[in-house]
């Protein structure tokens, strides 16, 4: 199109604007009915995996984390959305999210007791007695999942390691490299000294007091002044061995 | 000769020893064992004859005169098996049960597991025996008889290799747990109970074997589906950049057509699994509307129980509690509240700087909780004492969580001053902004230091 000067050439503009517009859209609405073929068809596939292996996913914890490893690598999320075809189909979704009210429940049932952190095998050990009659074994590896689907609601639900030991926190009390330190000292005998934090770890003993004391404002540790020698214990619920809390 | 059989192991309880994978079908006691012509092997009286998945076993009978050990014949070995002829003489007679064997030059019953010769094929120049076992006791022949045949059919014993080494493994465990009952409920006529344990094994191997298999199959399926879904993420992130940057191009006249197909491309997004972003123009998928809206109206019961703030992760749990099944994701939940500040709904979302998030009223006012929280932390206890979050919780009627909040939201406002000690948190009244700087100790008449320093001095 020839550029024209003057209104003609501002009206032969728009013209052009609108029908590269009009062109667009339509290439647009193109992709559009091609992606609902698209989806069409991947769902009908879907379905297909479903009716063959949605018992597989529901029985096999294996299966299930590697299920979640090979979406993870395409970049979908199959937990994303209870509307989503992946729920819809193989009913996983159900058993996430019930599984993550689950742990809420628990978490809020021992916070009086550790504060606000519980080792993550405690937290399978107690979801399996209290899921006692679900026919499906839950793994950690489900745990973990459905952690980190609750992270999105803030409160400040993750899970930290601690030395050997993962700590699932649900509180949103900021751990810093000074904590978690202690927390893995302490799974030896379940508390620590300050002689030891400072031994072991070579640190001042104002750094090891404003760690402990931080530990026992948020409520992490609990303090015992009745041993022999008269040291100031300080205990930890939730890496000790003591299990059993009775929820 | 006794040395035509294979030589069978027995435990020291009398029970056979099995082989890897070998599991028990069948058993039929005071069983003879017959051959056509007497000169390959003497006839072998009175035993139990025991027909496993690999072989058949004859055991000697405790009352036996003659001390003849196990015996058994590998079903492989077997070439052919008579049907049951049912004639007047047979009703007289004890069932029979006749079967070809093949025997190998030596004269004994032709072994697979001993590597005397290659295939079996009948022309070999191997000869075969008919044995005739004779059923004197009671027993299921005819039950036996069809187990033989589907034992023999199945071969057992050349699928060995192919099946996986965990299946065996835990079979083998399986069976010996197996034999270990058996052999306790092992008795002269305990043939019923013998067929229930190893019928139960049976059915647990073809389990494994089928999951095994279905797995296999599983995760072939699952590759192909993963590379569709592929695809189909790319196909969709070509949708979502079109989604983000169509906004601004459009002129408002194709507004609401863009819309349409905007909450739809939102929809199938979500199918897919890929959460899409709120954005400003766009209202999310349908889905997250609908759910915004029931969300709304759920949760202001507990709203007003709690005091007019709820925790997020309290009120997902109570919401999805109450659906029961068709549950929410965490992901649903947050769009659904994300959304509301498009509606007009009297519920907002609302983020606190240590990352909780909250539900509350609109109707709820900051300032009204901290007239609150003032009137509480004058009071003469408190200045004394301080409050902790408990205290104001019990107050104001909220949970602790939620109190702390506001008690470190006041803080930062400037209205109240913490005191950090082992004993926890505890709040006071900033007097700061009272105190003047250039004349620190002169104290006004009136304003909450005087009140201050007569409550404390009132103490003990």
């Amino acid at each position: 199109m020839r550029r024209r000067p003057g209104i003609g050439g501002l009206q032969t503009a728009a013209a052009a604007r609108d029908q590269y517009r009009l062109l667009g859209e339509n290439v647009a609405k193109l992709r559009t009915d091609l992606m609902k073929e698209q989806l069409a068809t991947f769902r009908s596939q879907l379905e297909e995996f479903a009716r063959k292996h949605k018992n597989d996913i529901r029985k096999n914890p294996s299966f299930r984390s590697q299920f979640h490893e090979m979406c993870a690598k395409v970049g979908v999320d199959p937990l994303a959305s209870n509307k989503g075809f992946w729920a819809e189909l193989l009913g996983i979704g159900d058993f996430y999210y019930e599984l993550g009210v689950q742990i809420v429940e628990i978490c809020l049932a021992t916070r009086p007791l550790n504060g606000g952190l519980i080792d993550l095998q405690e937290l399978c050990k107690l979801l399996r007695q209290k899921r006692k009659h679900d026919r499906e074994a839950v793994s950690e590896d489900d745990c973990l999942r459905a952690i980190s689907k609750l992270k999105t609601l803030g409160s400040g639900f993750e899970v930290i390691s601690a030395g050997k030991k993962k700590l699932v926190r649900s509180v949103p009390t900021e751990l810093n490299k000074d904590h978690n330190e202690i927390l893995e000292l302490a799974q030896a005998q379940g508390y620590v000294t300050v002689d030891e934090v400072e031994r072991r770890l070579s640190w001042t003993h104002g750094r090891a007091i404003d760690a402990l004391d931080t530990l026992l404002e948020e409520g992490l540790a609990m303090i015992d002044d009745g041993h022999r020698d008269g040291n100031r214990r300080y205990w930890f619920p939730c890496v000790s061995s003591i299990s059993s809390f009775g929820v | 000769m006794s040395n035509f059989f294979s030589k069978a192991e027995v435990t020291s309880s009398g029970r056979p020893v099995f082989l890897r994978n070998e599991v028990e079908c069948h058993l039929l006691s005071g069983v003879d064992l017959e051959p056509e012509d007497h000169h390959h092997f003497s006839p072998l009286k009175s035993g139990i004859f025991i027909l496993t998945t690999h072989r058949l076993l004859w055991l000697p009978s405790s009352s036996a005169t003659t001390p003849t050990s196990a015996s058994a014949i590998p079903l492989a070995a077997i070439s052919h098996i008579f049907s049951s002829q049912k004639s007047l003489k047979s009703v007289f007679h004890s069932p029979r049960i006749r079967f070809q064997v093949l025997v190998s030059p030596d004269g004994r019953v032709f072994d697979p597991g001993s590597g005397s010769g290659s295939g079996f094929s009948s022309g070999s120049g191997s000869r075969s025996v008919v044995v005739t076992a004779v059923v004197r006791g009671k027993g299921d022949c005819d039950g036996f008889l069809v187990k033989f045949w589907d034992s023999w059919r199945t071969r057992a014993w050349e699928s060995n290799e192919t099946s996986g080494s965990g299946s065996g493994t835990g079979l083998a465990s399986g069976s010996g747990a197996g034999t270990g009952t058996g052999g306790g409920l092992y008795s002269a006529d305990g043939s019923v109970r013998m067929v229930g344990v190893a019928g139960i094994l049976r059915k647990e191997q073809e389990m494994w074997e089928s999951t095994d298999k279905s797995l296999q199959d599983a995760f072939q399926d699952l590759n192909a589906l993963m590379s569709k879904a592929q695809e189909m993420v790319k196909l969709a992130e070509k949708m979502r950049q079109k989604l983000l940057s169509g906004t601004g191009s459009q002129t408002s006249g194709t507004n609401d057509e863009d819309m349409g197909s905007k909450e739809e491309i939102q929809d199938w997004l979500l199918s897919v699994g890929i959460i899409s972003p709120v954005t400003k123009e766009s209202a999310g998928a349908l889905y997250h509307q609908q759910l915004s809206r029931q969300l709304a109206d759920f949760v202001t019961t507990p709203l007003e129980r709690a005091g007019g703030m709820i925790n997020l992760i309290d009120a997902y749990c109570l919401f999805n509690r109450a659906r029961g099944t068709e549950l929410i994701s965490p992901d649903d939940m947050l769009q659904a509240c994300s959304l509301w500040e498009k509606f007009d709904v009297p519920v907002m979302l609302r983020k606190f700087d240590s990352g909780v998030m909250v539900i509350q009223n609109k109707s709820h006012s900051d300032e009204e909780v901290f007239a609150r929280i003032k009137s509480l932390v004058t009071k003469p206890e408190a200045l004394r004492n301080g409050i902790s979050p408990t205290d104001a919780a019990m107050t104001l009627g909220i949970a602790p969580a939620m109190a702390k909040e506001h008690l470190l939201t006041a803080e930062s406002k400037g209205l109240l001053c913490r005191d950090i000690s082992p004993d926890g948190f505890r709040f006071y009244i900033n007097l700061f902004p009272e105190i003047d700087p250039c004349n620190i100790y002169f104290v006004k008449d009136y304003g909450i230091c005087s009140t201050w320093i007569k409550a404390v001095s009132t103490s003990g």
